[in-house]
């Protein structure tokens, strides 16, 4: 066996074989996806331009009639301003306060430490989003724990009306989505050369100046991934935004949930869709070209 | 900035900058504590025996988890969960490991986009693979049914396995199926006896993954469930929705356990690091 494997007709029989093992192997993978992943997108695009009756039945006809009625009132384009706008704020505001928290997990001082801080970050993207929702609610109702506190200590005499606006949805969104931007800006943290630090700073440069010349400039990739990742969460969630906001945010994830569980307007609901997906995909795919230039620049 | 690496000459620096140092230590510890604390309030609430939280606690019981292990539904639903979390992760495994397995062998112009389009349903918007589903589902007949749910539930966990078991199988040394291979052994025989014992960690670690998410998911599930076999986060997702359940609590506390069991076999199979 071992002698015949070496002749060039055997040699490429076996690897024939191993081919076409790993093309089985991936084929039942493959079959799962394109049913239960792809037929429903192509289904959900082409229920888009179908047109409705007044009661909402599904009319045999084809038109633009439910991406004209998206993209031409008022109420949704400011849904579609706010769905960003919100996205873009969860973003940015994780990505900030993703910094010092990388820092601390590349900087801690013993095993321990890490560890303890890893689980912290860790353990919340093991748990349901219900969970981490409701202790949101908790903390933030009329008679939750933040009023509660702020009236022991006299600062407020009447409880703040702290859920039910965007700002719940935001604080609420920060905190689910954080551990998604701290671990790739640590993990490129981490990859960075100590000596290019020292170097920096005994050039003459300052911490914060290191920071902005060495540290940031090769976190980019890391920021950028976590970035990604912020983003398309917090434009598509619908859960977070109901429980701590309300039904009445003009925000689209939540109104597709209307759409369709309630008002069962399923064109308008697949238009609304395609919408946040095509949105959705191409500031994630711009940040990915971002991405993959910073990274050739670092790299070439 | 570590201490380690100042040396005679940085230390005068050291003293001059201590400052900003300490500044991101407490930004740093602020933003664990902001991650940490709703997950502490939970833990108390669940512990005292009234239904509104209060700062700090002043007595212990074990009310709200009674309640829930003397509910019916609720237990019901946990049951539910629990036998639909086990169905997932044994076919989500069995699907990603083959996949994983197969497109790592493989050599073929557009593997990339292939790659990401097992991978994409981390991406996409859930709200929008609900829906998409719920059509699909109501064009089959399965909506409603534990088929659909099973279904959204394995595509969701999908891409976990597919990159834990994609960690191990880049990390695995060629030599060894080469050599089994070349001592005659076929490639469905390679697999089993030596791929798959030595990709061991990664599938473990993609089980844990697909059981977590399977048991934690909603976004899907209130898409394509039916009202009289819920899921245990689609019903605490209807509880707060409408009431203020204080049992909700305790139920948290042992989604939080699970999550924390979850971590350790996670961190001793593969390695945290590794795969977030």
């Amino acid at each position: 066996m071992a002698r015949t494997n070496r002749t060039p007709g055997a040699e490429s029989a076996g690897k024939y074989r191993r081919n076409l093992f790993s093309w089985v192997m991936l084929t039942p993978g493959l079959i799962f996806l394109g049913a239960f992943l792809a037929v429903p997108f192509l289904l959900l695009f082409v229920i888009s331009f179908r047109d409705v009756d007044n009661w909402m039945n599904m009319l045999p006809t084809y038109s633009l009639n439910q991406y004209l009625e998206v993209f031409t009132s008022r109420f949704y384009l400011h849904m579609i301003w706010t769905t960003l706008w919100v996205a873009v704020a969860t973003t940015v505001i994780c990505i900030a306060l993703a910094y010092p928290a990388a820092y601390l997990l590349v900087r801690a001082p013993n095993r321990t430490v890490r560890t303890a801080l890893y689980v912290i970050l860790v353990s919340p993207l093991l748990t349901s989003v219900v969970i981490r929702t409701f202790a949101w609610i908790v903390l933030l109702a009329q008679n939750g724990l933040v009023n509660e506190v702020l009236m022991k200590l006299a600062l407020i005499s009447e409880p703040l009306r702290l859920l039910w606006n965007l700002g719940a949805v935001i604080i609420a969104y920060v905190q689910v989505m954080l551990p998604f931007a701290v671990l790739p800006i640590a993990t490129s943290m981490g990859e960075i050369d100590p000596r290019l630090r020292q170097a920096s700073m005994s050039l003459g440069a300052g911490r914060l100046r290191t920071f902005w010349k060495v540290t940031l400039p090769l976190t980019i990739p890391g920021m950028m991934s976590g970035a990604i990742i912020v983003f398309s969460l917090a434009a598509g969630s619908y859960i977070t935004p109901l429980l701590v906001g309300g039904r009445l945010q003009p925000l689209l994830p939540l109104a597709i949930y209307q759409q369709v569980l309630q008002v069962a307007n399923l064109p308008l609901g697949a238009a609304m869709s395609i919408t946040l997906l095509i949105l959705v995909g191409v500031l994630v795919a711009g940040m990915g070209l971002i991405l993959r230039r910073w990274e050739g620049r670092m790299h070439g | 900035m570590d201490d380690r690496e100042m040396t005679g000459a940085s230390a005068r620096r050291r003293r001059r900058f201590d400052g900003w140092t300490l500044l991101v230590w407490i930004a740093g510890g602020a933003v664990y504590l902001f991650l940490v604390v709703p997950v502490l309030v939970i833990i108390l609430s669940a512990f005292s025996p009234n239904p509104y939280p209060e700062f700090p606690p002043t007595e212990f019981s074990l009310r709200w988890f009674r309640e829930v292990f003397q509910s019916e539904p609720w237990m019901r639903a946990i049951g539910f969960s629990l036998w639909l979390m086990v169905i997932v992760t044994a076919l989500t495994v069995a699907l990603g490991t083959t996949a994983a397995y197969g497109i790592s062998r493989l050599e073929f112009r557009g593997k990339q986009a292939l790659l990401s389009f097992m991978l994409s349903p981390l991406m996409i918007p859930q709200v929008v693979m609900g829906i998409a589903l719920l059509y699909l589902f109501t064009a089959m007949g399965i909506i409603r049914t534990m088929a659909g749910l099973v279904i959204g539930h394995i595509l969701v966990s999908f891409p976990y396995v597919i990159r834990t078991v994609g960690v191990s199988l880049s990390n695995l040394d060629p030599k060894l199926e080469r050599a089994s291979m070349s001592l005659g052994a076929g490639p469905v025989q390679t697999f089993f006896r030596i791929t798959l014992p030595l990709i061991r960690p990664g599938i473990v670690a993609g089980g844990v993954f697909s059981a977590v998410t399977s048991f934690g998911e909603v976004s899907i599930s209130l898409f394509v469930v039916s009202p009289s076999n819920m899921t245990v986060p689609v019903r605490i997702f209807n509880y707060i929705d409408q009431t203020f359940d204080p049992s909700v609590n305790a139920i948290s506390v042992l989604f939080i356990a699970v999550a924390v069991l979850a971590l350790i076999i996670i961190e001793r199979t593969i390695g945290l690091t590794k795969v977030m």
